[in-house]
C-alpha cells in the first residue's frame, strides 16, 4: 500500500466513491490513479454546467455539495439532485452529448474535471471501471426513484428524516460522516427546492424534529440524537443506495 | 372586488392564528401567521393554501394582511388564457 501514499486527495476520493459500490483490480486502481484531472476550487451557488451546454469534461466533486436543477419559466427552481463528494454528477454528458439540466454548487466546492477522451480512454481500456460507472448511473437512477416517490407520496416530515438518512449514508460510505451526524451547509430554501416544500414548511418540520429529540444542529453540523427515530419517521430502507 | 376575512385557528403545529379568506362567498385561500421560529419572515402571513387560481407549488408569505389582501385580489383578476382550441378562458 506504500504505493497509495503518493495518490492525490482527488483520485483518492474517485477511488473511494467506486470501491465503496464496487471491487478494484490492482491494474483499474491503477489507472484511475493516473486519470488526469484539473482541480479547481468553486463558490457556493456557481453553476459548472447549464441545461444546452454540451461539455468536453466530467466533473468529480471532490469536496463540498453540488446539485443538479431545472429552471421553470416563472423562476421556479427544482433541484433534482444533491451531491456528494466523490460524485461525478455530469457523468451522463459522456454519453448524452448537449445537457437537459443544470449543475451548480450548494456550497463552496472543489472539484476535479476530468477530459471526456480520458474517461473514454479508460472506459475503453478497463472495461471493470467502465462496469463501476454503469453502476453508479444505476445507483442515480434508484435514487431518483426514491426522491420521485417522495416528493409524489411522502409527507414533509418524511421527505425531510429520508433526505437526512440518505445523506448520511452517502457520506459514511466516503468516510465523511461517523456515527453522530454530519456537515450539512444547506439552506432551508434549498432543502425546499428539493422536497417540493415551502420553506415554511421545511422550518416547520425542523422544528418539529428538534423538538422531538430526533436532531440537533450545530452550525454547519447536523447532530442526529435519535437514528431510529428518524429512519422510522422516514420509512427509510437503504437498500436502494447499493453500498457494499 | 372585496375580500372577507374571517378569523381562525389552524392547526400547523405553531400558534395557530390565521384567517379564511372569501371572495364574492368562494373560499378562496387560508393564511396563516408565522411563529418566531421563522425569523426573516416571523410575523409574515404565510399562503397555507391557495384554491383555485391561488393554488401555488411554493407559497408566498406577506409581510402583512392588507399586502396579502392586494396580491390576493391581483391574482383573481388575471385573466386565464385559454388552454387549448376553443376553451374560453376565464374572465
Amino acid at each position: 500500500m506504500s504505493a497509495s501514499l503518493n495518490i492525490s486527495p482527488e483520485h483518492r476520493r474517485l477511488i473511494a466513491k467506486l470501491e465503496s459500490i464496487g471491487t478494484l483490480t490492482a491494474g483499474e486502481h491503477d489507472a484511475l490513479t493516473a486519470l488526469p484531472l484539473r482541480v479547481r476550487q468553486i463558490a457556493e451557488d456557481t453553476d459548472i454546467v447549464r441545461e444546452g451546454d454540451a461539455p468536453s469534461d466530467c466533473c468529480l466533486l471532490v469536496e463540498g455539495f453540488l446539485c443538479r436543477y431545472k429552471m421553470l419559466p416563472d423562476g421556479g427552481r427544482q433541484i433534482l439532485a444533491i451531491h456528494t463528494a466523490g460524485d461525478i454528477p455530469d457523468l451522463q454528458s459522456l454519453q448524452l452529448k448537449v445537457m437537459d439540466h443544470s449543475l451548480g454548487t450548494l456550497t463552496p466546492c472543489k472539484v476535479a474535471f476530468i477530459g471526456h477522451a480520458a474517461l473514454q480512454e479508460i472506459t475503453r481500456n478497463y472495461p471493470g471501471v467502465a462496469a463501476l460507472f454503469w453502476r453508479d448511473t444505476l445507483i442515480d437512477a434508484a435514487i431518483f426513484r426514491e426522491w420521485l416517490t417522495g416528493v409524489g407520496r411522502r409527507t414533509a416530515h418524511q421527505r425531510i428524516a429520508h433526505l437526512f438518512c440518505e445523506i448520511h449514508i452517502r457520506l459514511k460510505a466516503v468516510g465523511l460522516a461517523n456515527g453522530d451526524g454530519f456537515d450539512l451547509p444547506i439552506t432551508q430554501a434549498e432543502l425546499a427546492d428539493s422536497l417540493g416544500l415551502s420553506t415554511v414548511h421545511v422550518n416547520r418540520v425542523l422544528q418539529d424534529l428538534r423538538r422531538g429529540g430526533l436532531i440537533q444542529s450545530r452550525g454547519k453540523y447536523l447532530a442526529v440524537m435519535d437514528w431510529r427515530a428518524l429512519e422510522e419517521v422516514a420509512g427509510f430502507d437503504p437498500r436502494y443506495l447499493h453500498v457494499r | 372586488m372585496d375580500l372577507i376575512l374571517q378569523p381562525v385557528m389552524v392547526d400547523t403545529g405553531e400558534e395557530g392564528e390565521g384567517c379564511l379568506v372569501f371572495a364574492e362567498g368562494w373560499l378562496v385561500a387560508v393564511l396563516v401567521r408565522l411563529s418566531d421560529s421563522h425569523e426573516d419572515e416571523s410575523g409574515y402571513w404565510f399562503l397555507e393554501k391557495g384554491f383555485g387560481r391561488l393554488d401555488r407549488p411554493d407559497p408566498p408569505s406577506f409581510s402583512d394582511l392588507p399586502t396579502a389582501e392586494q396580491w390576493i385580489k391581483e391574482h383573481l383578476e388575471i385573466r386565464r388564457p385559454p388552454r387549448w382550441p376553443g376553451d374560453p378562458g376565464e374572465a
